[in-house]
């Protein structure tokens, strides 16, 4: 709603000075924003223009490597739980179970990452060595030294808890998002598809997840953003090696993690580095989020195409 | 959605589909079972960081700092408080205002280019604006309570603005019409009409944000760094919060110092369970209206 102002006369009306400090707002806001990017952007030039990026990358393998190895990990588990669990909120659960378990899951996303790193550290971790880390280090990981753990002495820090536990951060996100995506499916899709005698698990995955498919694709992409710059229960349990781990029941670093435990005290030098690789990751969540618009624009088009 | 009639037609369908049926049933149990696991890992914590916690909780925890008297963390709590507090007040009119603006004043095509913006900037990592105020703001103010209030402050920001923008879009233009109509002048109109009917939904925008602020670690880290000291209102020099406190105490082999990491823990899991708690319902009440 935009008013017209062309009524007021004065220069010094109220109606003026109001609208003055909104826009002041609003100018402040876009203000910080731009010098955000402006300085970002010039304090990752030292870095990227002394070395050449494949070189750059090769120097810097170990954070990146982890970053890209917990999101991954971190996706494989929150994508499919998210989105059934989406689809059980959605399709299948009675409604008022529905509306508890929805508060419920996005209450998670209301716990501060340090609490779950705090958990992670003494429970979660723990029960990750003891189980899924000890079966595939002892079955997969006799064959393959990527996913091999030394049994009689398993790291205290890997990359796996870390981005197990971000999965678990994520999950909130993923359900969220997808549940919108899945519900504004149109109804009359499905009422088609039951009406031919399909069963309720037939439409959903013949009819409701193709037509949610790039918005649900978007959704991830989004959690995954989220999860390369997730740092605080990252750092307390990925273990803080700077090199690329043999195994993923390593310990090692991300981008994120690097930057919080070195940057107050780094030299000019390894400083210019990691505002680099910030800036990094800063460009890679923007596009991820970029993204998820684009497909989520998409999705409305293809369900308004059916209304 | 029809359920229960769905449910009538697949029971009297022929018995040759009955492999549909239970792959039906099977898959729907799978889906609740991913629920489950979505929610587990909320319940575990809870769990775990209540048990491990109560036992250290008593008055001496809010009282003392380790400065003076290691058996409390007084200088991590009210630190958060009032970092938080002081993001908040700078941060609220600042939002509150920016959304106003878009919302009543701005073009539709400003709006549509301001939620992009807004949207990336929800999305860019705290770590992110924690390495942008360790560039700009910490030469400045140097490593203090103020640099970690503009780093959460900036963060604060657009959570502010998007939640306003949001109630206020729900306002229909009647009662601004209506108002308008009376002749009350058009800033009236927006903060006694507008702004009133939205309030509501305007405090759980910045309940909401207060709630990100209190977790946020990452950029503290970056700017207030933390002190054993108990600071009040000194926001040139350090301070310490409670997820520094917990990020630094996680790791002690000494009972008491991870059990003050618990207890911080607990407190803080409370504050922004109990925020969010209130928000919901606030929001269910509103929708009502």
């Amino acid at each position: 709603m935009a008013f017209n102002l062309t009524g007021s006369r004065s220069l010094l009306s109220p109606d003026r000075a109001f609208r003055a400090i909104a826009l002041t707002a609003a100018v402040v806001t876009a203000a910080t924003l731009a010098i955000i990017f402006v300085v970002l952007v010039l304090g990752s030039i030292p870095a990227l223009t002394a070395t050449a990026l494949p070189e750059f990358i090769a120097a810097n393998a170990g954070p990146i490597f982890g970053t890209v190895a917990t999101a991954i990990i971190a996706i494989a588990v929150a994508g499919p739980i998210g989105i059934l669990a989406a689809v059980y909120l959605v399709e299948f659960a009675p409604k008022r179970l529905a509306i508890v378990l929805t508060f419920v899951v996005e209450l998670i996303a209301a716990i501060p990452s340090v609490v779950f790193g705090l958990w992670a550290l003494n429970d979660l971790s723990i029960r990750l060595r003891d189980s899924v880390e000890w079966w595939v280090a002892s079955s997969i990981g006799k064959f393959i030294p990527f996913f091999s753990e030394d049994s009689g002495n398993p790291a205290a820090d890997s990359v796996f808890r870390a981005g197990f536990l971000v999965g678990i951060m994520i999950i909130p996100l993923v359900v969220s998002l997808s549940r919108e995506i899945i519900r504004a499916v149109p109804i009359s899709l499905r009422e088609g598809y039951i009406g031919m005698g399909a069963t309720r698990w037939e439409t959903i995955r013949q009819v409701v997840l193709p037509t949610a498919r790039v918005g649900i694709i978007g959704a991830l992409m989004l959690a995954l953003g989220r999860a390369l710059g997730e740092t605080i229960a990252v750092t307390m349990v990925i273990g803080g090696s700077n090199d690329v781990p043999g195994s993923i029941f390593q310990p090692g670093s991300t981008i994120a993690t690097r930057i919080a435990t070195t940057l107050p005290e780094a030299s000019e030098d390894v400083k210019s580095v990691l505002i680099a690789l910030g800036v990094i990751l800063f460009f890679v969540s923007l596009g991820l989020s970029l993204a998820m618009r684009l497909a989520a624009r998409q999705t409305a088009k293809i369900t308004a195409s059916v209304k | 959605m029809t359920t229960a009639r769905t449910h009538e037609m697949l029971e009297s369908g022929s018995s040759r589909d009955s492999r549909r049926r239970v792959w039906d049933r099977f898959m729907r149990y799978t889906a609740l079972a991913a629920t489950i696991a979505a929610i587990a890992p909320l319940i575990a914590l809870i769990y775990f960081v209540t048990t491990r916690a109560i036992p250290w909780l008593d008055a001496a925890l809010f009282v003392n700092n380790p400065l003076d008297k290691p058996s409390g963390i007084s200088n991590a709590i009210f630190g958060s408080l009032q970092l938080t507090t002081a993001a908040i007040i700078a941060v609220a009119p600042i939002g509150i205002l920016a959304a106003i603006y878009l919302n009543e004043y701005a073009s539709q095509r400003l709006v549509s280019w301001s939620e992009l913006v807004i949207d990336v900037m929800l999305g860019v990592p705290s770590i992110v604006v924690g390495m942008f105020a360790f560039m700009v703001i910490v030469p400045q103010l140097g490593v203090s309570a103020g640099s970690g209030v503009v780093a959460i402050g900036i963060l604060m920001l657009p959570i502010v603005i998007r939640t306003t923008q949001e109630v206020l879009r729900l306002v229909p233009a009647s009662v601004r019409e209506a108002s308008l109509a009376l002749g009350v002048p058009v800033w009236k109109t927006v903060t006694f009409v507008v702004c009133r009917t939205a309030f509501s939904g305007i405090l759980t925008a910045v309940i909401l944000a207060y709630s990100r602020g209190l977790g946020e670690t990452a950029p503290l880290l970056l700017t207030v760094r933390g002190t054993f000291a108990q600071n009040w209102f000194d926001f040139g020099t350090t301070m310490n919060a409670m997820p520094l406190t917990i990020y630094s105490y996680s790791g002690a082999a000494d009972s008491r110092t991870i059990g003050q990491a618990w207890a911080a823990a607990l407190i803080l899991m409370v504050m922004a369970l109990a925020l969010n708690i209130i928000v919901r319902a606030r929001t269910v009440n509103s929708r009502v209206a």
